[in-house]
């Protein structure tokens, strides 16, 4: 093998979140050297993923069909439409068992100064679905960052308007949490957020 | 400069901050006695780290770093608390506060009375109900602390006092001045709505309007030009 090629494959490795040179390093010498079935399998995969997967019409996230299966599952709750920002966050919500409504995946997040705006995120995709008629609520499920409470700023007020019941996922102490070992910024706002009984 | 310091227990805020390596962060602050310091807060990025929730922007903390180079060390970052997180319309004022001050100030050139302005802006944000007098009471602390001499209240011309009933041009880099015939222009200001920004009294309709074109031509042209993200995001939003 040319160094090139093996150049290449580092170079290419390093598109990956989180890998600098080090690790393209490290995780080429291991497909090379100790996997080369593994890298098989790798090459194969990533050329099928680009060539089948799509976003999903009406819940963005990657599918193979044009409508995802989830998305087409009659039991699923079509008044209740829950917005996240990945879909680790997805997968996240339905490990729950707790929510039987549909999604919709940004595939972001509003963050002024890196220039993901609105246009980036193409909120006039979710405006389109939030309001196909069916939809009565719809769940902010963004991240409690700031740029996840941005993200809901926006959509909440672009979706009000429109006569939609918009909700916030509520945040506080976790199941389980004591006060003595949860940090002051959740106890802080969960006294701003605290509700009546 | 090269001598390794440390710097212990400084007031500062997270303007910005982007991920660095595998599981760090380069964050971009504000402190009170060093200006605008960029640094790396090292393992910042994994799911248990402590420092996840506390270097959260728009929050006041106390912040220990180390390092002589342009990028220093984070060591420590406390929360300070006694701010409410800033929320939807404040929030987004928010992002172009922070905006301005990374695009307009230069690293460790310290403004204490800058870092003042800031953190008073935002302990207003978290309260106001109209955000936009505080955008301009921070947009001209921030262009007079950078020293670019902001004069209101002389007229560069004559040098008379300005008049309230009077209408002046404003001219970059020089002052206001008698409008004179030009008083029709679209951009002339009241005599009333410069000493009002010359005292800082920002509540006045016409002061308020007059004001805003006006810091916002200061600003464009202090930024050579380039355009603002956050103002950007911000008018996409309110078309959409």
């Amino acid at each position: 093998m040319s160094p090139s090629a093996l150049d290449e494959l580092i170079e290419a490795l390093r598109c990956l979140p989180g890998v600098g040179p080090r690790s393209a390093h490290r995780m080429a010498y291991h497909l090379l050297q100790r996997d080369q079935p593994g890298a098989g399998r790798l090459a194969r995969a990533l050329e099928r993923a680009l060539a089948a997967l799509r976003h999903c019409e009406r819940c963005n996230t990657f599918s193979e069909e044009t409508v995802c299966r989830r998305c087409s599952d009659p039991q699923r709750d079509a008044a209740l439409l829950c917005v996240v920002e990945m879909p680790a966050d997805l997968a996240m919500i339905e490990q729950t068992h707790a929510y039987s409504g549909l999604y919709y995946v940004l595939m972001g997040r509003l963050s002024p100064l890196d220039g993901m705006g609105p246009r980036e995120l193409r909120l006039d995709k979710l405006l389109a679905r939030a309001t196909d008629g069916r939809v009565r609520e719809v769940i902010l499920a963004t991240n409690f960052t700031n740029e996840g409470e941005a993200t809901a700023h926006m959509i909440s007020e672009l979706l009000v308007p429109r006569g939609l019941k918009v909700s916030r996922l509520s945040r506080g102490v976790p199941v389980g949490g004591e006060l003595e070992h949860t940090d002051s910024g959740t106890i802080a706002q969960a006294l701003v957020e605290r509700r009546s009984l | 400069m090269s001598i390794r310091q440390r710097i212990e227990q400084q007031p500062s805020f997270v303007l910005h901050s982007y991920p660095w390596r595998e599981t760090s962060l380069i964050v971009e602050m504000l402190s009170r006695d060093h200006g605008r310091v960029a640094m790396v807060a090292k393992g910042a990025r994994r799911p248990m780290s402590a420092l996840r929730g506390v270097l959260m922007a728009f929050q006041p903390l106390r912040v220990d770093w180390s390092g002589g180079g342009e990028v220093k060390t984070l060591v420590r970052a406390e929360w300070q608390g006694g701010q409410p997180l800033l929320q939807g319309r404040a929030l987004l004022c928010g992002y172009y506060l922070n905006e301005l001050l990374v695009r307009l100030s230069a690293r460790e050139d310290p403004h204490p009375a800058l870092f003042e302005a800031y953190a008073a802006a935002l302990a207003e944000l978290a309260r106001a109900r109209s955000p936009s007098p505080v955008l301009r009471r921070f947009e001209l602390a921030l262009l007079r602390e950078l020293g670019y001499g902001i004069g209101l209240d002389v007229d560069a011309d004559s040098g008379e006092p300005v008049d309230a009933g009077a209408h002046y041009l404003y001219i970059i880099e020089k002052g206001p001045v008698a409008a004179g015939a030009d008083a029709a222009d679209a951009r002339a200001v009241s005599g009333r709505t410069l000493l009002d920004m010359a005292r800082g009294e920002f509540e006045r309709a016409e002061t308020l309007q007059q004001s805003r074109d006006l810091l916002r031509r200061l600003i464009h042209h202090y930024l050579g030009g380039q355009p603002l993200e956050s103002r950007r995001v911000l008018k996409e939003f309110q078309e959409l």
